[in-house]
């Protein structure tokens, strides 16, 4: 914890606005984390607090307001490259959408407590033309909220981490335990998830030419297709297959019920 | 999606390389229809 708190003298302001800045505009670092050591600093008198939460605060009010108008400007474009970080880029953008849809404008307010949303509230304000006014004073609400909790949670918790730091010195041994279990989850998670999506093999794939020459024929009229895009179908200017239907992926259910079930249909995104 | 479709009793196909490989190969394309441009959200 000494050396801990001996770096956070050196560079505390430095790193917490760097590591919060960081994610702010989409790299994976830990802010939270981040916060809560520096709350610990405050508590130990190695950090002034109110300077932390204006350093952390400026950190992500920085990231968010260049978020917001490269969403402005470079629309679900952006989104859709933000999200090819994620673990699901197809229902990335629709879960952040869907968290707006239900809660409206105060999603800003809590965005940075929920991984996934966190990055993507900004662009998606932005690309949903909230006034700039709107956003400032919601996402200053926000910032404050996140980095105030993080903060009191690191002040509060000062006794918890010394205690834990020096547990890991004095266990190094059951560290390694820790590691090699986590690497072996890891490792089974994939198979999983490898054995769980072979069963998508089944879906035949089609090449386009192939697609075409069928347009061409008579058999013509036993084919729908049908664009599934999360994002890209809704910019302006945007173009999809001639005679394509749309399918919104986030309400599948629905849409599926006008779907003709006498039809080849094929399906396409980006 | 296709598996889910198809699990439903759809019989789906998926187009490889999507809208990408139509546009390079040519074939033919179409505005998305202005009554579909209004599903997405704004704040303004």
């Amino acid at each position: 914890m000494n050396d801990l708190l001996s770096m956070m003298a050196r560079h505390g302001y430095a790193l917490t606005f760097c590591v919060l800045l960081a994610e702010a505009i989409g790299l994976p670092f830990p802010s939270a984390i981040a916060l809560v050591v520096a709350g610990a600093a405050v508590a130990s008198h190695t950090l002034v607090g109110p300077t932390v939460l204006l350093t952390g605060m400026t950190a992500l009010l920085l990231g968010d307001i260049s978020q917001f108008w490269l969403g402005r400007y470079a629309g679900w474009a952006l989104l859709g490259f933000l999200c090819r970080l994620s673990m699901n880029p197809e229902t990335c953008i629709l879960r952040s959408a869907e968290s707006f849809y239900k809660r409206g404008k105060t999603t800003l307010l809590i965005a940075k407590f929920i991984p996934g949303i966190n990055t993507m509230a900004a662009p998606l304000a932005g690309s949903m033309k909230m006034p700039f006014g709107q956003f400032l004073r919601l996402d200053f609400t926000g910032a404050f909220l996140y980095c105030l909790t993080y903060l009191l949670v690191g002040y509060g918790s000062r006794d918890f981490l010394a205690n834990l730091l020096s547990g890991f010195h004095a266990a190094g041994r059951a560290l390694e335990g820790v590691v090699i279990v986590a690497l072996v989850v890891y490792a089974v998670y994939h198979i999983a998830q490898a054995v769980k999506y072979r069963k998508y093999d089944v879906v035949p794939r089609v090449q386009v030419q192939e697609l075409a020459a069928r347009l061409a024929s008579a058999d013509a009229i036993n084919v729908q297709i049908a664009d599934v895009r999360s994002h890209g179908y809704y910019d302006r200017g945007a173009e999809r297959i001639r005679g394509s239907i749309r399918i919104e992926p986030n309400n599948l259910e629905e849409e599926i019920k006008s779907l003709p079930k006498d039809k080849d249909i094929y399906l396409y995104c980006t | 999606m296709a598996h889910l479709l198809r699990e439903k009793g759809f019989n789906t196909f998926v187009i490889v390389g999507g809208l990408t490989a139509w546009r390079k190969a040519g074939e033919p394309l179409e505005s998305v229809p202005k009554d579909d441009l209004v599903k997405l959200p704004t704040f303004s």
